[in-house]
């Protein structure tokens, strides 16, 4: 039995310690987070609980019912600035966020 | 994508619909994915904001994205704004709160949610005919 917990302890402890880790690289910017990452084995997908992890630490500040930040952006082809604000009163906006990768 | 563009069919005389095109999620020089390599998705991150421009319109062409999009600009003010990345549906009312938020993605990105926060809001213009 205290053999089993002189093993047991450092590992719950180093788990911890590392599950703090990769909590804290998440609420870093994503481009740091991304660099990161990119260093790390794949298998940390495996060993921690990522989703609900991921889930939490990219929660965001924004809540439903909140008034939502106005954005003044470019279209792609940049024929025309869209203010979101501009729509308010008059039509609801559907976001979606991305990238190609 | 399908899903999406189907209800920006479905939406668009009455939502203003579109994509907000932020940083990259998996470029190739951060964090590299092996399926894209295999798929040769392969996006360096954008260092201005014309070279931004020119990968949304190729991430556009490429995902036959058929949604007018929007480009962050380079402060990512949309993104931390909206804790967008690397991807995130959102809907706002026509008082412009926010009706819908979905989880952060990639676990989060469900359109058929926001489909129905969509359909909350609005009757829809060209609605499916169901046969019984």
């Amino acid at each position: 039995m205290r053999k089993t917990l002189v093993y047991a302890v450092p590992v719950v402890v180093v788990y911890g310690i590392l599950v703090g880790g990769l909590f804290a690289a998440m609420l870093q910017p994503p481009a740091k987070f991304g660099r990161i990452m990119s260093r790390l084995p794949s298998v940390t997908f495996f060993l921690f609980p990522f989703e609900p992890m991921w889930l939490m630490a990219r929660k965001g500040n924004l809540k439903v019912g909140d008034m939502a930040p106005d954005l003044a952006l470019k279209t792609a082809d940049r024929s025309a600035e869209v203010s979101l604000s501009s729509f308010r009163g008059r039509q609801p906006v559907a976001l979606v966020f991305g990238s190609h990768t | 994508m399908p899903a999406l563009n189907k209800l920006y069919q479905q939406y668009k005389e009455q939502v203003a619909f579109y994509v907000v095109y932020i940083e990259e999620a998996h470029p190739t020089d951060g964090w590299q994915m092996p399926n894209n390599i295999k798929d040769h998705v392969l996006v360096a991150s954008p260092h201005t904001l014309e070279d931004r421009n020119e990968a949304a319109h190729a991430c556009v062409v490429k995902l036959g994205i058929h949604i007018p999009a929007l480009v962050d600009d380079m402060q990512d003010s949309a993104e931390r704004a909206y804790t967008g990345w690397p991807d995130r549906l959102y809907v706002i009312d026509r008082s412009g709160r926010v009706a819908y938020k979905s989880k952060a993605g990639p676990f989060g990105f469900h359109p058929d949610e926001m489909a129905q926060a969509l359909a909350k809001l609005v009757p829809p213009a060209n609605p499916v005919k169901q046969t019984h």
